[in-house]
């Protein structure tokens, strides 16, 4: 009885889901929207209403002056490519050597246990408060940035690693090792699959740590990038610019986590159904 | 050793380090199986089953006495020795022919060789059709025919079995284990399989074991008739002879559950006392 019904709950779900899910994202679309609509209103009110001068708040159409101003100078380009630069940058160290890491100590239950709470400590110390120690280390330079993003990034990469291998059932390795695999075998074809989830987690946690640490390392270290930006703008109290420099932070990191992450996730963790949506 | 003894179990004792210091899971288990037989083992819940089974696959190392596969001392997993657990251990990652075919690859098996096997064995465990679906678009029925076909595939000497039709539903388990006697005859696999239920013990095997309660070792050894016409649910319920054979094994295994226990929870085994 169960064997009938299994085989046509399979081949009829995909074709339902991708029909009530093409609905679902037009309306998705509108709602997501909303907000964004509700927050610009409020601010225009709020400079129309208020009759605030230029100085302390601009409206949205000067904002969007400015914005124009920049995109069309290159300026705006130069300093959004320097940030997302860094990140790729620092996503890609991080991932080299954070991923390693947490299986290292994941596989291990006595070092998991042992490092447990160091990670948390660590976890807890921002990116931001090693800036001291990194502007009197290496200066106002690029390295400085990097370092205190990839601190970011990599905390969250190795806590969520080891997390994620810890996670996989004993008896995935077991069978395994009694089909005659090797340790090699193992790391690839259990213990990297079944802690991609996490790892993808950690990834996504950490990208969004590492964005708020870069733009924040930006405007101390003044060598480029959008924290640079705003931070400058402040010096010529150009309101206008900091409102621009805000926003295309926050939509660039929507941008990031859309276009890069989420497509990993829909190319393994979800098709593998691992993920509770 | 005598000749065509194929696991030679003797004087295993096993203890496990708990934190209230170690607790003794079996009790100096001797124990031969012959090749090509199917050996199957009741015991009440926590009476060391599972411990013997591990140690046989060598999973885990004898705190006492030795366990041989032809004649070798075990010390590590291998591929003579596949194993089939109850929790469906098949890889969420891999689709049914993928999974089926994984002992194949790790064994380095050309891919025109691995794909007839596979196909083979998706033919009779009756998974055409689903080659390229995941796991998690299966019932837990056909779920545990591929971990099933997957220990086949790889062709080992010896299949280990922990409950693997434990976590199915009662009608699945009825058409896999009628299945898994079929598969078995027509493969030849020597076969040690766990499980608390009775029924499908007396049903499946050639010899059954009870195991006492913990620490577990072996109380008693039946030998069952092999059925000329195959081994089917319909003609077995009618089978005086094997019903007898049940009644026989149900007592032994009562006995183990002690008077704390209710006579009738054959469906729900009692904890073994300590």
């Amino acid at each position: 009885m169960s064997f009938a019904t299994a085989p046509s709950v399979a081949a009829k779900s995909p074709g339902s889901v991708s029909g009530i899910g093409d609905a679902w994202q037009m309306l998705g679309g509108l709602k997501i929207l909303l907000p964004f609509a509700v927050l610009v209103a409020i601010w225009w009110a709020i400079k129309a209403a208020g009759d605030i001068p230029d100085n302390l708040l601009v409206s949205p159409l000067q904002a969007w002056n400015a914005f124009v101003h920049l995109v069309t100078y290159g300026v705006m380009a130069e300093y959004a490519s320097t940030s997302l630069t860094m990140l790729g940058i620092a996503a890609f160290i991080s991932m080299a050597a954070g991923v390693p890491i947490g299986f290292a100590v994941g596989v291990n239950r006595y070092a998991a246990h042992a490092l447990e709470g160091f990670l948390r400590f660590l976890q807890g110390i921002s990116g931001i408060a090693w800036l001291p120690l990194a502007i009197i280390w290496f200066g106002f330079s690029h390295t400085t940035t990097l370092v205190i993003v990839i601190y970011t990034l990599i905390v969250p990469i190795i806590f969520n690693t080891m997390i994620g291998v810890r996670a996989i059932p004993e008896g995935y390795a077991l069978a395994l090792r009694s089909l005659g695999a090797g340790r090699l075998r193992l790391i690839l074809d259990v213990y990297l699959p079944g802690a991609l989830p996490s790892i993808v987690v950690g990834l996504r946690l950490g990208m969004g740590y590492g964005w708020r640490a870069l733009i924040a390392a930006e405007m101390l270290v003044r060598k480029g990038g959008l924290g640079d930006l705003i931070f400058g703008a402040r010096t010529f109290g150009q309101i206008d610019r900091i409102m621009v420099g805000m926003i295309v932070i926050g939509c660039l990191y929507i941008v990031v986590d859309r276009l890069i992450i989420q497509p990993i996730e829909n190319l393994t963790v979800a098709r593998w159904g691992l993920l509770q949506r | 050793m005598t000749a065509g003894e194929k696991i030679v179990v003797s004087k295993f004792r096993h203890f496990y380090a708990t934190a209230d210091g170690p607790v003794q899971a079996t009790d100096m288990v001797d124990l031969a199986i012959r090749a090509g037989e199917f050996v199957t083992l009741v015991g009440p819940s926590g009476c060391g089953k599972t411990t013997l089974l591990k140690a046989i696959a060598g999973f885990l190392r004898p705190t006492e006495g030795t366990i041989a596969c032809d004649g070798k001392p075990v010390r590590e997993p291998g591929r003579d020795r596949g194993v089939v657990f109850q929790e469906f251990a098949i890889l969420p990652w891999r689709t049914v022919r993928r999974n089926i075919s994984h002992g194949l690859e790790i064994a380095r098996m050309p891919r025109e060789k691995r794909e007839k096997i596979v196909a083979r064995l998706i033919e009779l465990t009756g998974l055409s059709g689903f080659e390229h679906r995941y796991p998690h678009e299966l019932s837990g029925g056909m779920r545990q025919r591929v971990a099933v076909a997957r220990t086949w595939a790889a062709d080992p000497d010896v299949i280990l079995m922990d409950e693997p039709f434990a976590a199915v539903d009662a009608m699945t388990r009825l058409t896999l284990q009628e299945e898994l006697a079929r598969l078995t005859a027509a493969t030849k696999k020597t076969v040690f399989f766990i499980t608390h239920s009775v029924d499908e013990a007396v049903f499946l095997g050639d010899r059954v074991l009870v195991m006492t309660r913990r620490p577990g070792k072996i109380k008693a050894v039946i030998e069952v008739p092999g059925r000329a016409s195959g081994r089917d649910w319909e003609s077995f319920k009618l089978d005086r002879g094997m019903q007898a054979i049940i009644e026989k094994v149900l007592r032994l295994v009562r006995e183990e559950r002690g008077a704390a226990a209710p006579a009738a929870s054959d469906a729900q085994p009692a904890e073994a006392p300590t």
